[in-house]
């Protein structure tokens, strides 16, 4: 609300009497001076990207406008649990860092960025397609993306080629090959299929899309898991696990494949850039011999996890204009590029200006990260944003369908189970 | 507030005397129990009938809330997963309660005797319940992983199985797993306190017993169960209160899984709550967890008071 | 059971063995925190060394957990919140318990039932309202929002354990007091209060325990690093995405245990005392 150079007494009688009434209201009104800004974020897997915030960014800021920005981190399973109690609460930070659906779950909460997403958009590129289906709810940005901690397969190359394998196989029938091969040589496969927040979605999700499956159609109502693609990809799953992987992955929550790649108890995952970074700091020789590549193909194509983390700003802060101001500066390539960099890749940046930054000559084993964001999506895609997607993935639906197949349970059975779950979630909102 | 009150109640009525009303007591009572109710009734009481109020609504996260009545309850009922959550949930209480009992009896009278570094010892074995939670559970990741668990290492390298038993990833291993870490956490307080009250029997007691025949069993049987039995009721309840709802543990090392395996009331709840923004659902769940455990509390007050 | 002389091998066998037993259980999981937090990252994850001996031991983790995490600042919170909530825990939970124990009023029953239902209110259905409670007292991201919420898990129990212990107290003293002229307040404070010291502290080492271990509140209530306790605090910094900083939080787990265990080890005998009364008579 700035005001123009025309402005008249009346004018500013009219504004005072508006912020008067909106300060009584409770919605947000102009404050003169705004001293500073909170925004909440996850703590990084990349500890000197959180240090970059504090300690260069916030710096920056403060210098140029005087806006104090504290940067304040929560694990990364308790974001949502901070998020939804801030915005309960109308209180807390003034922004903070989502994933997943939230700027759906919080649409009423969240500020409409749609302007300052239109041009930073226009400065930096374009935003990639992907971004949106996380952000835009009812045709209005909720969110700023940042970028996707995208899941790739990580794997051995040194074990692989000993199974006689130089590269990455193409589709999941050559993965459960190889698997074999490999198992049989005392290397086995782990993939997360217990109830962790992201290892395990970001794969089975991916696994049930390339075999043509689905959990509901497009308009969001008709459940369709009961398929014989699903059917396909389950009897897949089971093999995949009784056939290559180490029986602890059932029980595994994402800290797990991580530990077990690193004491080389299994030779390929799904996950994240975590596992190539933590060996290059750790363990120099076996950085040598990880690479990652994008998930195999099933017969109806190839797909990976869509991870966005993004900023919205609380409906309840106090200055709505300071906070998209800086989430505006925060985006211009002068402060995204260097925050982006110091993180080499661990947030695949949605804006296409970033395609060839030097970021991604760095390593060069991430860019099937920056591939893989074309054909990624989030779960209860293709169905549009809504509760019942975050209650499935709460309520861990299709991981744990796959999860019963592989502790025994048939095939019909465990169809049929899902199915009855979706049918009560997606009835309900 | 008495204080300011006290002279003008005086003044209108001579023949009162605030100090003598004080010192009745109802007053006096009342005037103690007052301030903790009124504390209990704020920050209990207020939240617990918001949170049955909440459990009657669909109320997604940061959304108004809509009057359902008890589809809530109904469609929990109807959720299969709620009821392997509720079996689950007895199970786990169950067994890590009469673990921890019998395990901390036997505990509580080998260390009703004498010996050196008493108190150090005491002191030692109360650590499993002084260190935090979630971050003893961490160190059990470990100690559950088969690559890394002792267990494993021995069967290795007797070769009689590699890698071992999977602690976490077998389903019913994994229920296994997390009783035995609940029982590792909850023993020092149950021993200790079962200990507190085999201090209180009189030797005189156990030297009559012995007269009349008492052999080591009979003393145990006749004496110390039947003395001790009010502490244990106690301790026992307790344990069920703090099992029933355990969360930190749970959520720590499984989440729930593998397949709701391990899942609870008190994680299931959260994740309805929490990871869905399903608040009305969430309560629903979290508020099925009172009449079980009210029911099991009565059950075990009658059967343990109950005269033999 | 009275302290006989008895031959070494069934005091071996009554005593020592099954203690060790017990004490390889309670004690095996910090030995395994101890070389966890003393182990490099390379070790760590190494299956190829035995795991249950530290071969190149390092303080690395410990050094990293004082000087790049606010540890000494969550501790000193941690310390703050636990102290305060369990005095208040104690104060009112005495206030309970003492006319529920001695006194015949209009209402005990109904007093005594309330204090059990709030045993069986699930937690996981108050955080939400609670928050909102919280919120509106304008009380996030204080100490004070812990410390007025843990109370409300405490005082039940500290109210349960002293109740046994004033009954513990020979009415004929209190009323000898009386006789003399005190007030209930007193004798309260003067002639019952002082023999119930065991009762307090065991009480207060249980309030303590539990208040420091606190996880979902804090959690939910506190979101600036300046006001963290211990778990929420190590849990926020200390796991990163799917990795966890092993050495560090295992670090964080002793430090944190370890001083409080050896000061319990000095009350450990009057808690058993307090316990005892509380107990048997309740």
């Amino acid at each position: 609300m700035a005001l123009g150079s025309r402005q008249s007494r009346r004018d500013v009688l009219k504004l005072t009497a508006y912020s008067t009434a909106g300060a009584l209201l409770g919605a947000p009104a102009v404050r003169a001076q705004t001293k500073s800004l909170t925004m909440m974020h996850e703590s990084s897997f990349v500890p000197p990207y959180d240090a970059f915030f504090k300690n260069k960014l916030a710096a920056a800021y403060e210098k140029e406008k005087g806006i104090k920005v504290n940067y304040e981190v929560v694990s990364v399973g308790s974001l949502l649990t901070r998020v939804t109690t801030a915005a309960e609460n109308a209180s807390g930070p003034d922004m903070t860092a989502i994933g997943f659906n939230w700027a759906f779950l919080f649409d009423d909460k969240f500020v409409d960025v749609s302007d300052i997403a239109a041009e930073i958009g226009k400065e930096s590129g374009g935003w990639y397609e992907s971004a949106q289906e996380s952000v835009v709810v009812n045709g209005k940005w909720k969110a700023i993306p940042f970028g996707n901690i995208g899941q790739l397969m990580n794997w051995r190359t040194d074990w692989f080629k000993q199974a006689g394998y130089d590269k990455f196989p193409e589709t999941w029938d050559e993965l459960l090959e190889a698997g074999i091969k490999l198992k049989k040589a005392g290397h086995p496969f782990g993939f997360e299929l217990g109830h962790g927040f992201g290892d395990n979605h970001g794969w089975l999700y991916p696994l049930l899309w390339s075999y043509g499956a689905r959990e509901v159609e497009a308009d969001g109502k008709t459940i369709v898991i009961d398929s014989d693609e699903t059917a396909r990809a389950v009897d897949y799953c089971r093999r995949l696990y009784k056939e290559t992987m180490v029986e602890d992955c059932l029980g595994w929550t994402d800290v797990n494949n991580n530990k077990a790649f690193l004491s080389e108890q299994i030779s390929c995952t799904n996950n994240a850039e975590s596992i190539l970074w933590a060996a290059k700091k750790d363990f120099p020789e076996m950085a040598k011999v990880i690479d990652q590549s994008e998930n195999p193909k099933g017969p109806k194509g190839r797909f990976h996890m869509l991870n966005p983390l993004c900023h919205s700003i609380f409906t309840h802060t106090k200055d709505q204009k300071a906070s998209k101001d800086f989430l505006r500066w925060l985006m211009a390539p002068a402060q995204a590029g260097p925050w982006l960099d110091i993180a080499v890749t661990y947030y695949q940046p949605f804006l296409h200006k970033y395609d060839d930054a030097p970021m991604w000559k760095v390593e060069p084993r991430n860019l099937p990260y920056r591939d893989a964001l074309k054909t990624a999506h989030l779960p209860g895609w293709p169905a549009p944003l809504s509760r019942a997607q975050s209650e499935s993935v709460a309520k861990f639906v299709v991981v744990d369908m796959f999860a019963k197949a592989c502790a025994g349970k048939s095939t019909k059975e465990v169809i049929a189970d899902a199915a009855a779950q979706l049918k009560q979630i997606y009835r309900a909102t | 507030m008495t204080a300011v009150l006290a002279p003008a109640l005086t003044r209108r009525r001579p023949a009162f005397s605030f100090a003598r009303w004080v010192e009745r007591e109802s007053v006096f009572s009342w005037l103690m129990v007052a301030l903790p109710v009124a504390f209990l009734v704020a920050l209990v009481g207020y939240p617990f009938f918001y949170g049955i109020w909440i459990s009657l609504q669909d109320r997604p996260v940061a959304k108004p809330g809509e009057f359902v009545g008890l589809a809530n309850f109904i469609r929990a009922w109807d959720d299969p997963v709620f009821r392997q959550v509720a079996v689950n949930t007895l199970f786990y209480t169950a067994a890590a309660t009469l673990l921890k009992m019998v395990g901390g009896l036997g505990l509580a009278v080998v260390m009703n005797q004498d010996f050196r570094f008493k108190n150090l010892i005491r002191a030692l074995l109360l650590l499993p319940f002084i260190v935090p939670t979630v971050l003893s559970t961490i160190a059990w990741q470990w100690i559950l992983d088969p690559a890394f668990s002792v267990v494993n290492w021995v069967l290795k390298a007797a070769d009689i199985a590699d890698p071992g038993p999977s602690w976490l990833g077998n389903p019913h291993l994994a229920m296994f797993s997390l009783i035995i870490v609940n029982t590792w956490r909850g023993l020092p307080f149950y021993a200790i306190t079962l200990l507190a009250g085999l201090q209180t029997i009189s030797p005189e007691l156990y030297e009559a017993a012995t007269i009349d025949g008492a052999g080591r069993w009979g003393r145990f049987r006749y004496v110390t169960l039947p003395l001790l039995m009010p502490i244990i009721f106690i301790v026992t309840m307790f344990s069920v209160i703090f099992t029933f709802a355990d969360f930190q543990l749970i959520y720590v090392l499984t989440r729930g899984g593998p397949a709701n395996a391990t899942h609870v009331f008190a994680t299931y709840a959260f994740d309805v709550a929490m990871g869905a923004g399903q608040f009305g659902q969430g309560a629903a769940i979290a508020l099925s967890m009172v009449p079980p455990l009210a029911l099991i509390i009565l059950a075990m007050a009658i059967y343990m008071r109950a005269p033999k | 059971m009275t302290v006989e002389r008895r031959g070494w091998r069934v005091r071996l066998l009554t005593l020592w063995l099954p203690l060790a037993v017990a004490m390889f259980f309670a004690l095996f999981p910090f030995y395994w925190m101890a070389i966890t937090s003393l182990k490099t990252n390379q070790e760590l994850y190494s299956r190829k060394v035995m795991p249950l001996i530290v071969h190149n031991p390092t303080l690395k983790h410990y050094v990293d957990l004082l000087t790049e995490t606010s540890f000494l600042e969550w501790t000193w919170n941690t310390l703050l919140v636990a102290v305060i909530s369990t005095a208040i825990s104690l104060i009112l939970g005495a206030m309970l318990a003492y006319p529920l124990a001695r006194l015949r009023f209009a209402g005990a029953a109904m007093v005594s039932f309330a204090i059990a239902a709030t045993y069986l209110v699930p937690q996981p259905l108050l955080f939400v309202p609670l928050a909102d409670l919280i919120n509106r007292l304008g009380l996030n991201d204080t100490l004070t929002s812990v410390i007025l919420t843990y109370p409300t898990l405490l005082i039940p129990f500290c109210a349960w354990l002293l109740m046994g212990y004033f009954r513990t107290v020979p009415v004929e003293l209190e009323d000898a007091a009386r006789i003399d002229g005190a007030s209930r307040l007193q004798t309260l404070v003067r002639i019952v209060l002082p023999l119930c010291g065991p009762g307090f502290i065991s009480a207060g080492i249980f309030a303590f325990t539990l208040a420091q271990n606190e996880f979902l509140y804090a959690l939910i209530f506190l979101t600036k690093t300046e006001v963290r306790t211990v778990p929420v605090g190590a849990i926020a910094e200390l796991v990163r995405g799917d990795v966890f900083y092993w050495g560090q939080l295992m670090a964080a787990a002793l430090l944190g245990s370890i001083p409080v265990a050896i000061i319990y080890s000095f009350f450990v005998e009057h808690y058993v005392a307090g316990l005892t009364a509380g107990g048997v008579k309740g």
